[in-house]
């Protein structure tokens, strides 16, 4: 039919709206079954909490004066052997003592509290900063592998031939164990370092195998028109083929961030305490733990849609010379 | 200024070796321009690109300007900012401005300064009428426009010889003129050229001299008036039936 009609879209966003809300009741549906008991509450606490610095009398004396000062009060010991009097300010709700209470030297007399950063915030940025390092560690062993890959000397190529397929062949989870336990030991790598070091390795042969096929998908006609201006082979690379070739590549280049990201919550497995680590720890303590896995979850796909975005974005800046 | 002697380029690729430069001896003085024409595939192209070295030869001697290119200890690179080239498909960098398609070898190659490579480009573009598009990117720009930065791109070497290779080929019809018009104020101005070209009126006017080409060799040289009104070998005077 030749004449474009306008289609009706409305019956199939209600389906999709069905559909999800069917999900929702049967996720209901099977977390009764188990008499699970949901506690969201407990959740935010492993984001932030409210830490409770205890404030010991430091001397033996008497309670001699309580200013309360809104939040706060202020509180002066006089000491016992007869010295300077002594002043505390704890928050006034945690104050455990009246004016003219003995104390001896070590007594609670309330506390000051002050928010902390909770384990999954840890996590996360733990999880973060190591994807992070280890992305543009693997870009560069990627970049170099790239080129050998398609250098004219045979040792180089083979070389980057034999560290792709390596790499690609085999599980990350094992290399992560082979990195930590044999090359980590022999030669004395932290574990942090022996985890970065092992992602590094696994995104940069598949860094490799993208920026070849980039490189590789430049016209010819470029290097071509570069060389006969009288530039080197490495100046046509640099300046020619690598930002046309780096450009065309960046969707799949960041697609390998992402996935990164994931494949990082592999090296919790080597007690590096990242979300996935911080996790699987806050559940032996506060049992919350479809919650928290749900949480995490969530995480990851936050920081993993936030990078999607920043990715479409740059795409569109860097269309202008198209 | 190009001396070129008993030139062999073969291609070994699957199947049979193709002979694309058989034996091919020829001379181009200064100031001089030479027109190539010839069936397609007779060799035209992988002639011109043993010149500057884009092709690797197998056999024979190329000179250029006293430089034997064969010569192990001859440093290509430097030979090849004396040699300019112009594509059929132009091959700018897309990624770059026209400007800076037109400065960038000047400042990486020839070293100058960003000043000198930008008085030179600016110029230069005027030189081809393009000025206005300076801070264009190539998509922008028409075919002949492109060709013309180009062309440019390849002046602001100060070459001492240019190729073209079908500069013209890949233009729409009304935008041939323009860049036959460049290269022909190039030619007035005593540049030495080698041009692969389909344009026999270009030929006609400008070249001192045409070379057929077919199968790999070179099978007339002949001043244009000649060659045109009286081809001696029948497959130049049967490839002639077919263009004109
Ligand atoms: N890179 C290459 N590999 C193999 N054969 C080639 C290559 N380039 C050109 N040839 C062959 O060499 C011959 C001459 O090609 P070319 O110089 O492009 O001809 P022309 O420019 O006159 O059309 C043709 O038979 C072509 O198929
Ligand atoms: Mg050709």
């Amino acid at each position: 039919m030749p004449l474009k009609r306008p289609s009706v879209q409305w019956p199939w966003h209600g389906l999709l709206a069905l559909i999800l809300l069917g999900l929702a009741i049967g996720l209901w549906v099977a977390t009764k079954r188990v008499n699970y008991e949901w506690r969201w509450a407990r959740v935010p606490q492993y984001f932030f909490y409210q830490a409770e610095d205890t404030q010991a009398a430091p001397v033996a004396g008497t309670i001699n004066k309580i200013n309360p000062n809104g939040a706060y009060s202020q509180v002066d010991i006089t000491p016992a052997n007869g010295g300077q009097a002594v002043s505390l300010t704890v928050e006034t709700d945690t104050l455990k003592v009246k004016i003219g209470d003995p104390v001896a030297e070590g007594d609670g007399i309330g506390a000051q509290r002050h928010w902390k950063i909770g384990p999954l915030s840890w996590g996360l940025w733990v999880t973060i900063w190591i994807s992070f390092v280890s992305g543009l560690i693997g870009l560069f062993i990627g970049l170099i592998t790239g080129l050998c890959r398609l250098s004219p000397n045979p040792a180089l190529r083979g070389l980057a031939v034999f560290y792709i397929e390596l790499i690609r062949g085999t599980p990350l989870l094992v290399q992560i164990f082979i990195f930590y336990f044999f090359i980590g030991t022999v030669l004395n790598l932290d574990r942090i370092v022996a985890g970065i070091g092992a992602l590094a390795l696994f995104v940069g042969a598949y860094t490799a195998e993208i920026i070849r096929a980039g490189i590789q998908s430049i016209a010819k006609g470029q290097t071509e028109a570069a060389r006969s201006l009288g530039m080197t082979a490495a100046q046509t690379m640099t300046h020619i083929v690598l930002p046309q070739a780096l450009k065309r590549v960046l969707p799949p280049l960041a697609g390998q961030f992402i996935s990164l990201i994931k494949d990082s919550s592999l090296v919790s497995v080597i007690a590096i305490t990242d979300l996935t680590k911080s996790g699987r720890e806050i559940i032996t303590s506060s049992f919350a733990t479809f919650e928290i896995w749900f949480t995490v979850a969530l995480l990851y796909l936050v920081v993993t849609s936030l990078l999607s975005q920043l990715l479409f974005w740059l795409e569109r800046r860097f269309a202008r010379s198209d | 200024m190009i001396k070129v002697n008993n030139l062999v380029k073969v291609f070994s690729g699957r199947g049979k070796p193709i002979r694309a430069v058989d034996n091919v001896s020829t001379q181009v003085s200064k100031g001089e321009v030479v027109v190539i024409i010839g069936p397609s595939g007779s060799g035209k192209s992988t002639f011109l690109r043993c010149l500057n070295g884009l092709e690797a030869f197998d056999d024979g001697q190329v000179i250029i300007d006293g430089v034997d290119l064969g010569d192990s200890k001859t440093n290509i690179n430097i030979v090849r900012r004396e040699v300019g080239m112009v594509f059929q498909h132009f091959n700018l960098f897309p990624h770059k401005t026209v400007f800076e398609n037109v400065t960038l070898a000047q400042r990486i190659v020839r070293k100058r300064t960003a000043a000198e490579a930008d008085a030179k480009a600016m110029a230069l573009l005027n030189k081809v009428g393009i000025a206005e598009k300076a801070p264009e990117y190539p998509s922008r720009l028409s075919g002949g426009q492109q060709q013309r930065v180009a062309i440019a791109r390849a002046l602001a070497m100060d070459p001492k010889v240019m190729l073209f290779d079908e500069p013209t080929s890949a233009l729409d019809p009304e935008m041939v003129g323009e860049v036959l018009d460049v290269m022909q104020q190039l030619a007035r101005e005593g540049m030495t050229m080698a041009v692969v070209t389909h344009e026999m009126g270009f030929a006609r006017e400008v070249a001192q001299r045409v070379l057929f080409m077919d199968a790999g060799k070179i099978l007339e040289d002949a001043p244009p008036a000649e060659f045109f009104t009286a081809p001696k070998e029948p497959r130049a005077r049967a490839f002639l039936k077919q263009v004109l």
